[in-house]
């Protein structure tokens, strides 16, 4: 089975937003500051859920802010 | 109320509740470790609730349902075995190990049982075949 991985640009887009801080983010989405800096550090996949709720905290499409490669 | 506060509150009330709990035990005393359980439980539910910060989110319940199911696996493997060895050693002329056996070997089983019934409503919740 092909290995797959989702990457994101969250980083890259808190700071495109006023360097938004990732507490901000968090409190923003409902999750912990750890799962933001886990997501950025690429340790940790969200739910399609929580993926959505980055995008609009971003106000982007989910495909601006995730990217999965096969 | 803040994480780091409530985190400090959690310590100090933990403190306090073992405190008791060993003063009780000390002097035989079993009148005070439930009740000091109970109300240290309402207390960090109340504190819990002060707090305006996300505690838990789904990273942690995924990081808590592999846990478990290491937990789960180590345990159910480490009983079985450390069980029927007793059990062995018990048949072979040593009986007081033969209780501490049993004792493992059905609490594995209440677990097995327990982790089926627990399956078995979540396969129906999340749309399973009944």
């Amino acid at each position: 089975m092909p290995s797959a991985r989702i990457n994101n640009r969250i980083r890259r887009l808190r700071f495109d937003h006023d360097e938004m801080t990732q507490e901000e983010l968090a409190s923003r989405v409902g999750c912990t500051r750890q799962t933001i800096i886990a997501l950025e550090q690429g340790k940790y996949v969200p739910s399609i859920e929580l993926a959505f709720k980055i995008a609009r905290a971003f106000a982007v499409t989910l495909e601006e802010v995730f990217q999965y490669e096969e | 109320m803040s994480f780091k506060s409530f985190k400090l509150l959690r310590l100090v009330v933990v403190v306090i509740l073992g405190i008791l709990v060993t003063w009780a035990a000390a002097n035989g005393n079993p009148w005070i470790p439930i009740p000091a359980v109970i109300a240290a439980t309402i207390i960090l539910l109340l504190f819990r609730r002060g707090v305006k910060e996300v505690i838990v989110d789904e990273r942690t319940f995924s990081i808590a349902y592999k846990a478990s199911r290491v937990a789960f696996v180590i345990f159910g493997v480490g009983a079985v075995t450390i069980g029927t060895t007793l059990l062995a050693l018990g048949k072979a002329g040593q009986p007081d190990l033969k209780p501490i056996g049993f004792t493992l070997s059905y609490s594995i089983c209440a677990l097995v049982l327990i982790y089926s019934i627990a399956y078995s409503y979540y396969n129906r919740k999340f749309g399973g075949k009944e």
